[in-house]
Protein backbone atom coordinates (compact mmCIF):
# COMPACT_ATOMS: atom_id res chain seq x y z
CA UNK A 1 0.00 0.00 0.00
CA UNK A 2 1.64 3.23 -1.15
CA UNK A 3 0.50 6.51 0.34
CA UNK A 4 0.19 9.24 -2.21
CA UNK A 5 1.78 12.36 -0.73
CA UNK A 6 -0.17 14.67 -3.00
CA UNK A 7 -3.44 13.09 -1.82
CA UNK A 8 -2.30 13.58 1.77
CA UNK A 9 -1.78 17.24 0.88
CA UNK A 10 -5.30 17.33 -0.54
CA UNK A 11 -6.74 15.98 2.72
CA UNK A 12 -4.71 18.47 4.69
CA UNK A 13 -6.16 21.21 2.49
CA UNK A 14 -9.70 19.91 3.06
CA UNK A 15 -9.11 19.89 6.80
CA UNK A 16 -7.82 23.41 6.66
CA UNK A 17 -10.86 24.59 4.68
CA UNK A 18 -13.10 22.68 7.09
CA UNK A 19 -11.49 24.46 10.00
CA UNK A 20 -12.18 27.81 8.30
CA UNK A 21 -15.84 26.89 7.97
CA UNK A 22 -15.94 25.73 11.58
CA UNK A 23 -14.35 29.01 12.66
CA UNK A 24 -16.94 30.98 10.71
CA UNK A 25 -19.74 29.04 12.44
CA UNK A 26 -18.26 29.78 15.83
CA UNK A 27 -17.97 33.46 14.97
CA UNK A 28 -21.57 33.58 13.88
CA UNK A 29 -22.79 31.95 17.08
CA UNK A 30 -20.65 33.90 19.52
CA UNK A 31 -19.65 37.10 17.75
CA UNK A 32 -15.98 36.30 18.43
CA UNK A 33 -13.71 36.52 15.43
CA UNK A 34 -11.56 33.41 14.97
CA UNK A 35 -8.39 32.68 13.01
CA UNK A 36 -7.30 29.24 11.91
CA UNK A 37 -3.63 29.21 12.86
CA UNK A 38 -2.49 26.06 11.17
CA UNK A 39 -3.66 22.62 10.17
CA UNK A 40 -1.28 19.73 10.25
CA UNK A 41 -1.49 15.99 10.03
CA UNK A 42 0.83 13.65 11.81
CA UNK A 43 1.11 9.94 12.24
CA UNK A 44 1.25 9.62 15.98
CA UNK A 45 1.81 6.89 18.49
CA UNK A 46 0.46 6.73 22.02
CA UNK A 47 3.55 8.49 23.42
CA UNK A 48 2.96 11.53 21.17
CA UNK A 49 -0.69 11.60 22.25
CA UNK A 50 0.53 11.64 25.86
CA UNK A 51 2.83 14.56 25.08
CA UNK A 52 0.08 16.42 23.23
CA UNK A 53 -2.80 15.97 25.67
CA UNK A 54 -1.12 14.96 28.92
CA UNK A 55 -1.90 16.73 32.16
CA UNK A 56 -4.48 19.15 30.78
CA UNK A 57 -8.14 19.30 31.71
CA UNK A 58 -10.45 19.36 28.74
CA UNK A 59 -14.03 19.97 27.91
CA UNK A 60 -14.81 18.46 24.58
CA UNK A 61 -17.37 17.35 22.10
CA UNK A 62 -16.84 14.17 20.17
CA UNK A 63 -18.65 13.06 17.04
CA UNK A 64 -18.25 9.67 15.40
CA UNK A 65 -18.08 9.41 11.62
CA UNK A 66 -19.26 6.62 9.34
CA UNK A 67 -19.86 6.19 5.65
CA UNK A 68 -17.45 7.88 3.25
CA UNK A 69 -15.01 8.14 6.11
CA UNK A 70 -14.99 6.44 9.50
CA UNK A 71 -13.31 7.80 12.56
CA UNK A 72 -13.72 10.34 15.29
CA UNK A 73 -13.69 14.07 15.43
CA UNK A 74 -13.05 15.80 18.72
CA UNK A 75 -13.28 19.42 19.59
CA UNK A 76 -11.18 20.04 22.68
CA UNK A 77 -11.21 23.15 24.85
CA UNK A 78 -9.17 23.61 27.95
CA UNK A 79 -11.61 23.85 30.81
CA UNK A 80 -11.43 27.60 31.53
CA UNK A 81 -11.93 28.35 27.86
CA UNK A 82 -15.03 26.19 27.72
CA UNK A 83 -16.48 28.32 30.51
CA UNK A 84 -15.77 31.47 28.50
CA UNK A 85 -17.48 29.85 25.55
CA UNK A 86 -20.59 28.89 27.50
CA UNK A 87 -20.94 32.48 28.68
CA UNK A 88 -20.65 33.74 25.13
CA UNK A 89 -23.21 31.27 23.82
CA UNK A 90 -25.82 31.70 26.50
CA UNK A 91 -25.26 35.32 27.22
CA UNK A 92 -27.59 35.31 30.18
CA UNK A 93 -27.29 34.54 33.83
CA UNK A 94 -29.02 31.62 35.45
CA UNK A 95 -28.94 29.24 32.50
CA UNK A 96 -28.99 25.66 33.73
CA UNK A 97 -25.94 23.41 33.65
CA UNK A 98 -27.77 21.16 31.19
CA UNK A 99 -28.40 24.03 28.81
CA UNK A 100 -24.78 25.14 29.10
CA UNK A 101 -23.60 21.66 28.12
CA UNK A 102 -26.18 21.47 25.38
CA UNK A 103 -24.89 24.74 23.94
CA UNK A 104 -21.30 23.46 23.82
CA UNK A 105 -22.42 20.12 22.32
CA UNK A 106 -24.43 21.80 19.62
CA UNK A 107 -21.63 24.20 18.84
CA UNK A 108 -19.34 21.17 18.46
CA UNK A 109 -21.91 19.47 16.27
CA UNK A 110 -22.24 22.50 14.00
CA UNK A 111 -18.50 23.07 13.77
CA UNK A 112 -17.73 19.43 13.05
CA UNK A 113 -20.53 19.36 10.45
CA UNK A 114 -18.84 22.24 8.66
CA UNK A 115 -15.45 20.63 9.12
CA UNK A 116 -16.33 17.39 7.31
CA UNK A 117 -18.50 18.79 4.49
CA UNK A 118 -15.52 19.31 2.21
CA UNK A 119 -14.26 15.78 2.85
CA UNK A 120 -17.60 14.27 1.90
CA UNK A 121 -17.83 16.35 -1.25
CA UNK A 122 -14.28 15.36 -2.20
CA UNK A 123 -15.10 11.67 -1.66
CA UNK A 124 -18.51 11.98 -3.43
CA UNK A 125 -19.99 10.05 -0.59
CA UNK A 126 -22.01 11.07 2.45
CA UNK A 127 -20.31 11.01 5.84
CA UNK A 128 -22.75 10.20 8.62
CA UNK A 129 -22.26 11.80 12.00
CA UNK A 130 -23.34 10.42 15.35
CA UNK A 131 -25.03 12.86 17.72
CA UNK A 132 -22.42 14.83 19.67
CA UNK A 133 -21.15 13.53 23.01
CA UNK A 134 -20.23 16.09 25.65
CA UNK A 135 -17.04 15.17 27.51
CA UNK A 136 -15.04 16.39 30.45
CA UNK A 137 -11.77 14.56 30.77
CA UNK A 138 -8.16 14.79 31.73
CA UNK A 139 -5.31 14.22 29.28
CA UNK A 140 -5.69 11.63 26.54
CA UNK A 141 -9.00 10.45 27.99
CA UNK A 142 -10.63 13.18 25.92
CA UNK A 143 -9.98 10.80 22.99
CA UNK A 144 -12.01 7.66 22.32
CA UNK A 145 -10.63 4.44 23.77
CA UNK A 146 -10.37 2.80 20.31
CA UNK A 147 -8.17 5.67 19.17
CA UNK A 148 -5.79 5.19 22.07
CA UNK A 149 -5.71 1.48 21.37
CA UNK A 150 -4.97 2.06 17.68
CA UNK A 151 -2.25 4.55 18.57
CA UNK A 152 -0.39 1.94 20.57
CA UNK A 153 -0.49 -0.38 17.55
CA UNK A 154 0.03 0.97 14.08
CA UNK A 155 -0.39 4.58 15.12
CA UNK A 156 -3.14 7.01 14.14
CA UNK A 157 -3.30 9.90 11.76
CA UNK A 158 -4.04 13.01 13.75
CA UNK A 159 -5.31 16.08 11.94
CA UNK A 160 -5.10 19.11 14.16
CA UNK A 161 -6.44 22.56 13.37
CA UNK A 162 -5.66 25.19 15.95
CA UNK A 163 -8.11 28.06 16.17
CA UNK A 164 -7.21 31.32 17.80
CA UNK A 165 -9.67 33.98 18.91
CA UNK A 166 -9.04 37.67 18.56
CA UNK A 167 -9.42 39.65 21.81
CA UNK A 168 -10.79 36.72 23.83
CA UNK A 169 -8.97 33.79 25.39
CA UNK A 170 -10.78 31.11 23.43
CA UNK A 171 -8.05 29.23 21.58
CA UNK A 172 -8.72 25.56 20.99
CA UNK A 173 -8.20 22.69 18.58
CA UNK A 174 -10.25 20.48 16.31
CA UNK A 175 -8.84 16.97 16.06
CA UNK A 176 -9.82 14.56 13.36
CA UNK A 177 -8.77 10.94 13.71
CA UNK A 178 -9.72 8.85 10.70
CA UNK A 179 -9.78 5.09 11.07
CA UNK A 180 -6.22 4.01 10.18
CA UNK A 181 -6.73 1.30 7.57
CA UNK A 182 -9.54 3.10 5.80
CA UNK A 183 -7.51 6.28 5.58
CA UNK A 184 -4.50 4.38 4.29
CA UNK A 185 -6.80 2.88 1.63
CA UNK A 186 -8.02 6.35 0.66
CA UNK A 187 -4.46 7.58 0.30
CA UNK A 188 -3.52 4.70 -1.95
CA UNK A 189 -6.58 4.74 -4.23
CA UNK A 190 -4.87 6.24 -7.24
CA UNK A 191 -1.17 5.84 -6.71
CA UNK A 192 1.11 8.51 -8.11
CA UNK A 193 4.58 9.62 -7.11
CA UNK A 194 5.85 10.70 -4.67
CA UNK A 195 4.47 7.97 -2.46
CA UNK A 196 5.56 6.32 0.78
CA UNK A 197 4.78 2.67 1.50
CA UNK A 198 2.39 2.52 4.47
CA UNK A 199 4.53 -0.10 6.19
CA UNK A 200 7.50 2.31 6.24
CA UNK A 201 5.68 4.95 8.26
CA UNK A 202 6.72 3.49 11.59
CA UNK A 203 10.31 3.37 10.39
CA UNK A 204 10.05 7.04 9.47
CA UNK A 205 8.71 7.84 12.91
CA UNK A 206 11.56 5.89 14.50
CA UNK A 207 14.00 7.81 12.35
CA UNK A 208 12.70 11.16 13.57
CA UNK A 209 13.00 10.06 17.19
CA UNK A 210 16.48 8.65 16.69
CA UNK A 211 17.74 11.92 15.23
CA UNK A 212 16.32 13.92 18.13
CA UNK A 213 17.83 11.60 20.73
CA UNK A 214 21.24 11.71 19.09
CA UNK A 215 21.11 15.52 19.02
CA UNK A 216 20.01 15.67 22.66
CA UNK A 217 22.90 13.42 23.67
CA UNK A 218 25.30 15.79 21.96
CA UNK A 219 23.97 18.76 23.95
CA UNK A 220 24.44 16.72 27.10
CA UNK A 221 28.02 15.88 26.24
CA UNK A 222 28.96 19.44 25.29
CA UNK A 223 27.29 21.20 28.22
CA UNK A 224 27.17 18.63 30.98
CA UNK A 225 23.44 19.33 31.29
CA UNK A 226 20.95 16.57 31.51
CA UNK A 227 18.79 16.48 28.42
CA UNK A 228 15.60 14.79 27.39
CA UNK A 229 13.58 14.73 24.21
CA UNK A 230 10.23 16.13 25.16
CA UNK A 231 8.38 15.92 21.89
CA UNK A 232 9.34 14.38 18.63
CA UNK A 233 6.80 14.10 15.91
CA UNK A 234 6.42 14.24 12.19
CA UNK A 235 3.94 16.79 10.96
CA UNK A 236 2.77 17.10 7.41
CA UNK A 237 2.05 20.78 6.84
CA UNK A 238 1.62 23.28 4.05
CA UNK A 239 4.99 25.01 3.79
CA UNK A 240 3.36 28.42 4.01
CA UNK A 241 2.13 27.55 7.51
CA UNK A 242 5.55 26.68 8.91
CA UNK A 243 6.79 30.18 9.85
CA UNK A 244 3.64 30.97 11.83
CA UNK A 245 3.91 27.64 13.59
CA UNK A 246 7.43 28.48 14.78
CA UNK A 247 6.12 31.76 16.17
CA UNK A 248 7.27 35.30 16.75
CA UNK A 249 9.58 34.84 19.70
CA UNK A 250 13.18 35.99 19.08
CA UNK A 251 15.37 32.94 18.64
CA UNK A 252 19.05 32.20 18.37
CA UNK A 253 20.12 29.32 16.21
CA UNK A 254 21.68 27.75 13.18
CA UNK A 255 20.40 26.69 9.80
CA UNK A 256 22.05 23.86 7.87
CA UNK A 257 21.52 22.81 4.32
CA UNK A 258 21.57 19.05 3.90
CA UNK A 259 22.80 17.37 0.75
CA UNK A 260 22.61 13.70 -0.16
CA UNK A 261 19.62 11.43 0.24
CA UNK A 262 17.44 13.05 1.31
CA UNK A 263 18.49 16.66 0.95
CA UNK A 264 16.73 19.42 2.83
CA UNK A 265 17.20 21.73 5.79
CA UNK A 266 17.85 21.35 9.47
CA UNK A 267 17.14 24.27 11.77
CA UNK A 268 18.12 24.34 15.44
CA UNK A 269 16.61 27.11 17.55
CA UNK A 270 17.08 28.24 21.14
CA UNK A 271 15.20 31.02 22.86
CA UNK A 272 17.64 33.73 23.97
CA UNK A 273 17.81 32.62 27.58
CA UNK A 274 18.49 29.01 26.61
CA UNK A 275 21.16 30.09 24.12
CA UNK A 276 22.95 31.92 26.91
CA UNK A 277 22.75 28.98 29.28
CA UNK A 278 24.15 26.48 26.78
CA UNK A 279 26.88 28.90 25.73
CA UNK A 280 27.79 29.53 29.33
CA UNK A 281 27.84 25.81 30.11
CA UNK A 282 30.19 25.21 27.18
CA UNK A 283 32.78 27.76 28.38
CA UNK A 284 35.09 26.44 31.06
CA UNK A 285 35.09 29.79 32.86
CA UNK A 286 31.43 30.65 32.24
CA UNK A 287 30.23 33.43 29.97
CA UNK A 288 31.71 36.93 30.06
CA UNK A 289 29.17 38.53 27.75
CA UNK A 290 26.16 40.79 28.14
CA UNK A 291 23.33 39.95 25.83
CA UNK A 292 23.79 37.76 22.77
CA UNK A 293 27.18 38.44 21.17
CA UNK A 294 30.09 36.76 19.46
CA UNK A 295 30.72 34.29 22.27
CA UNK A 296 27.17 32.99 22.23
CA UNK A 297 27.29 32.86 18.45
CA UNK A 298 30.47 30.79 18.48
CA UNK A 299 29.09 28.38 21.06
CA UNK A 300 25.74 27.92 19.31
CA UNK A 301 27.43 27.31 15.95
CA UNK A 302 29.75 24.74 17.43
CA UNK A 303 26.98 22.99 19.30
CA UNK A 304 24.78 23.13 16.18
CA UNK A 305 27.47 21.45 14.11
CA UNK A 306 27.77 18.58 16.51
CA UNK A 307 24.01 18.19 17.00
CA UNK A 308 23.44 18.15 13.27
CA UNK A 309 26.08 15.52 12.71
CA UNK A 310 24.46 13.39 15.39
CA UNK A 311 21.04 13.92 13.88
CA UNK A 312 21.90 13.02 10.31
CA UNK A 313 24.30 10.18 11.16
CA UNK A 314 21.39 8.38 12.74
CA UNK A 315 19.41 8.88 9.57
CA UNK A 316 22.08 7.91 7.12
CA UNK A 317 22.78 4.69 9.03
CA UNK A 318 19.16 3.58 8.96
CA UNK A 319 18.52 4.71 5.40
CA UNK A 320 21.79 3.32 4.11
CA UNK A 321 22.53 6.59 2.33
CA UNK A 322 24.99 9.36 2.84
CA UNK A 323 23.94 12.83 3.99
CA UNK A 324 26.23 15.82 4.36
CA UNK A 325 25.59 19.17 5.97
CA UNK A 326 26.72 22.69 5.14
CA UNK A 327 28.61 24.91 7.58
CA UNK A 328 26.25 26.54 10.10
CA UNK A 329 24.41 29.65 9.07
CA UNK A 330 23.96 31.60 12.32
CA UNK A 331 20.59 33.32 12.87
CA UNK A 332 19.27 35.65 15.56
CA UNK A 333 15.79 36.83 14.66
CA UNK A 334 12.09 36.17 15.09
CA UNK A 335 11.41 32.42 14.69
CA UNK A 336 9.05 33.03 11.79
CA UNK A 337 11.61 35.23 9.99
CA UNK A 338 14.25 32.53 10.36
CA UNK A 339 11.97 29.92 8.80
CA UNK A 340 10.68 32.05 5.91
CA UNK A 341 13.73 31.79 3.62
CA UNK A 342 14.09 28.05 4.33
CA UNK A 343 10.47 27.50 3.43
CA UNK A 344 10.67 29.56 0.27
CA UNK A 345 13.68 27.58 -0.99
CA UNK A 346 11.99 24.27 -0.32
CA UNK A 347 8.77 25.69 -1.74
CA UNK A 348 10.24 25.84 -5.21
CA UNK A 349 9.84 22.05 -5.40
CA UNK A 350 6.91 21.26 -3.13
CA UNK A 351 3.86 22.80 -1.43
CA UNK A 352 3.78 20.58 1.64
CA UNK A 353 6.52 19.22 3.80
CA UNK A 354 7.11 16.59 6.42
CA UNK A 355 8.49 18.60 9.27
CA UNK A 356 10.26 16.61 11.92
CA UNK A 357 9.67 18.66 14.97
CA UNK A 358 11.54 17.88 18.19
CA UNK A 359 11.75 19.69 21.49
CA UNK A 360 14.68 19.05 23.80
CA UNK A 361 14.58 20.06 27.45
CA UNK A 362 17.77 20.77 29.32
CA UNK A 363 18.01 19.73 32.96
CA UNK A 364 16.59 21.82 35.76
CA UNK A 365 14.64 24.07 33.41
CA UNK A 366 17.91 25.54 32.16
CA UNK A 367 16.77 25.65 28.62
CA UNK A 368 14.86 24.43 25.69
CA UNK A 369 15.79 23.70 22.10
CA UNK A 370 13.67 23.07 19.02
CA UNK A 371 14.90 21.17 16.00
CA UNK A 372 13.09 21.30 12.70
CA UNK A 373 14.13 18.96 9.91
CA UNK A 374 12.57 19.58 6.51
CA UNK A 375 13.58 16.94 3.97
CA UNK A 376 12.86 17.15 0.28
CA UNK A 377 9.66 15.09 0.00
CA UNK A 378 10.47 13.30 -3.26
CA UNK A 379 13.88 12.20 -2.05
CA UNK A 380 12.46 11.22 1.31
CA UNK A 381 9.77 9.12 -0.34
CA UNK A 382 12.36 7.46 -2.55
CA UNK A 383 14.70 6.66 0.33
CA UNK A 384 11.94 5.33 2.58
CA UNK A 385 10.59 3.20 -0.26
CA UNK A 386 14.00 1.64 -0.71
CA UNK A 387 14.20 0.58 2.95
CA UNK A 388 13.96 -3.15 3.52
CA UNK A 389 10.57 -4.10 4.97
CA UNK A 390 11.98 -5.16 8.31
CA UNK A 391 13.68 -1.79 8.91
CA UNK B 1 -53.93 32.50 11.48
CA UNK B 2 -50.39 31.76 12.56
CA UNK B 3 -48.77 28.77 10.91
CA UNK B 4 -48.24 25.79 13.20
CA UNK B 5 -44.65 24.60 13.56
CA UNK B 6 -43.12 21.42 14.97
CA UNK B 7 -39.47 21.64 16.05
CA UNK B 8 -37.34 18.49 16.03
CA UNK B 9 -33.78 18.79 17.30
CA UNK B 10 -31.86 16.79 19.91
CA UNK B 11 -30.13 19.93 21.17
CA UNK B 12 -31.97 21.89 23.85
CA UNK B 13 -29.85 24.88 22.93
CA UNK B 14 -30.99 24.71 19.31
CA UNK B 15 -34.68 24.21 20.23
CA UNK B 16 -34.50 27.30 22.43
CA UNK B 17 -32.89 29.27 19.63
CA UNK B 18 -35.54 28.21 17.09
CA UNK B 19 -38.32 28.96 19.55
CA UNK B 20 -36.95 32.47 20.08
CA UNK B 21 -36.68 33.03 16.33
CA UNK B 22 -40.19 31.76 15.55
CA UNK B 23 -42.06 33.15 18.58
CA UNK B 24 -44.57 35.82 17.64
CA UNK B 25 -44.93 34.90 13.96
CA UNK B 26 -45.69 31.20 14.43
CA UNK B 27 -47.39 28.84 16.80
CA UNK B 28 -45.03 26.16 18.16
CA UNK B 29 -47.11 23.02 18.50
CA UNK B 30 -44.44 20.69 19.80
CA UNK B 31 -40.78 19.95 20.31
CA UNK B 32 -39.19 16.58 19.58
CA UNK B 33 -35.77 15.42 20.76
CA UNK B 34 -35.38 12.56 18.30
CA UNK B 35 -36.82 11.14 15.09
CA UNK B 36 -39.32 8.85 16.81
CA UNK B 37 -40.81 11.70 18.85
CA UNK B 38 -40.94 13.79 15.69
CA UNK B 39 -43.02 11.17 13.86
CA UNK B 40 -45.38 10.76 16.83
CA UNK B 41 -45.83 14.49 17.34
CA UNK B 42 -46.44 14.97 13.63
CA UNK B 43 -49.31 12.46 13.67
CA UNK B 44 -50.74 14.01 16.82
CA UNK B 45 -50.47 17.70 15.85
CA UNK B 46 -50.56 17.72 12.04
CA UNK B 47 -48.39 20.86 11.85
CA UNK B 48 -48.03 23.08 8.76
CA UNK B 49 -44.22 22.97 8.91
CA UNK B 50 -41.58 20.80 10.55
CA UNK B 51 -38.12 22.17 11.30
CA UNK B 52 -36.14 18.91 11.28
CA UNK B 53 -32.57 18.39 12.49
CA UNK B 54 -30.65 15.62 10.65
CA UNK B 55 -28.30 14.24 13.28
CA UNK B 56 -30.46 13.00 16.16
CA UNK B 57 -30.29 9.88 18.33
CA UNK B 58 -32.69 6.89 18.07
CA UNK B 59 -33.90 7.88 14.61
CA UNK B 60 -32.27 10.45 12.35
CA UNK B 61 -34.09 13.40 10.81
CA UNK B 62 -33.79 11.82 7.37
CA UNK B 63 -35.44 8.58 8.49
CA UNK B 64 -38.18 10.53 10.29
CA UNK B 65 -38.75 12.64 7.18
CA UNK B 66 -39.06 9.51 5.06
CA UNK B 67 -41.62 8.07 7.45
CA UNK B 68 -43.68 11.26 7.74
CA UNK B 69 -43.83 11.93 3.99
CA UNK B 70 -44.71 8.29 3.25
CA UNK B 71 -47.84 8.77 5.37
CA UNK B 72 -48.46 12.36 4.33
CA UNK B 73 -46.93 13.22 0.94
CA UNK B 74 -47.92 16.86 1.45
CA UNK B 75 -45.90 17.28 4.66
CA UNK B 76 -43.65 20.35 4.58
CA UNK B 77 -40.35 19.58 6.18
CA UNK B 78 -37.35 21.90 6.34
CA UNK B 79 -34.08 20.24 7.25
CA UNK B 80 -32.01 22.26 9.71
CA UNK B 81 -28.59 20.85 9.51
CA UNK B 82 -24.98 21.41 10.43
CA UNK B 83 -24.06 19.25 7.48
CA UNK B 84 -23.88 20.86 4.04
CA UNK B 85 -22.65 17.76 2.18
CA UNK B 86 -24.08 17.40 -1.31
CA UNK B 87 -24.75 13.68 -0.84
CA UNK B 88 -26.57 14.30 2.45
CA UNK B 89 -28.78 16.91 0.81
CA UNK B 90 -29.66 14.46 -1.97
CA UNK B 91 -30.66 11.92 0.70
CA UNK B 92 -32.82 14.51 2.44
CA UNK B 93 -34.60 15.51 -0.75
CA UNK B 94 -35.12 11.86 -1.64
CA UNK B 95 -36.66 11.30 1.78
CA UNK B 96 -39.15 14.07 1.00
CA UNK B 97 -37.70 17.26 2.50
CA UNK B 98 -39.01 20.47 0.94
CA UNK B 99 -36.08 22.69 1.84
CA UNK B 100 -33.10 23.08 4.09
CA UNK B 101 -31.10 25.61 6.07
CA UNK B 102 -27.58 25.21 7.34
CA UNK B 103 -26.64 25.86 10.96
CA UNK B 104 -25.68 28.28 12.31
CA UNK B 105 -28.55 30.33 10.96
CA UNK B 106 -30.07 33.69 11.73
CA UNK B 107 -33.69 34.75 11.83
CA UNK B 108 -33.90 35.96 8.19
CA UNK B 109 -32.56 32.60 6.88
CA UNK B 110 -35.19 30.71 8.83
CA UNK B 111 -38.05 32.98 7.75
CA UNK B 112 -36.95 32.88 4.11
CA UNK B 113 -36.77 29.10 4.12
CA UNK B 114 -40.24 28.80 5.64
CA UNK B 115 -41.65 31.35 3.23
CA UNK B 116 -40.25 29.42 0.25
CA UNK B 117 -41.98 26.25 1.39
CA UNK B 118 -45.28 27.59 2.74
CA UNK B 119 -45.87 31.11 1.37
CA UNK B 120 -47.78 33.31 3.81
MG1 LIG C 1 -28.54 17.34 16.26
Amino acid sequence: MRLDIRELGQFNHLASQGAQRAAASLSQLTGVKMNVEVTDVSLVTDSVLQETFGGRNFVGVSVGLEGGLSGETVLAFERERAETLQKLLLNKAGASQALAQSSVSELGNIMIGGFIDGWANHLHEAINMTPPTYLEAKGTRILPRETLHAASGKGVFLFESRLEAMNVDLDFSIYMLPEYQEFVDLLSRSPSEPAIPANKLRAFDGLAKRGAHRAAEQIGMMTGMETSVNISRIRFVPLTGVPAQVGDETMVGVVFKLTGMPSGYLVILFDERSAKSVASAMMPGGMQEDGIGAMTEGAVKELGNIMTSGFIDGWANVLGTSIEHSPPNYVHDMGSSIMSPVVSKLGQRQDYAFVIDSAIEMGGQQGHCDIYALPDERELAKTLSALPSNA
Amino acid sequence: MAKRVLIADDSEFMRNLLREILAGDFEIVGEAENGVEAVNLYEQEDPDIVMMDIVMPIRSGIEATDEITTDDPNAKIIMCTSVGQEEKMKEAIKAGASGYITKPFQKPNVLDAINDVVPA
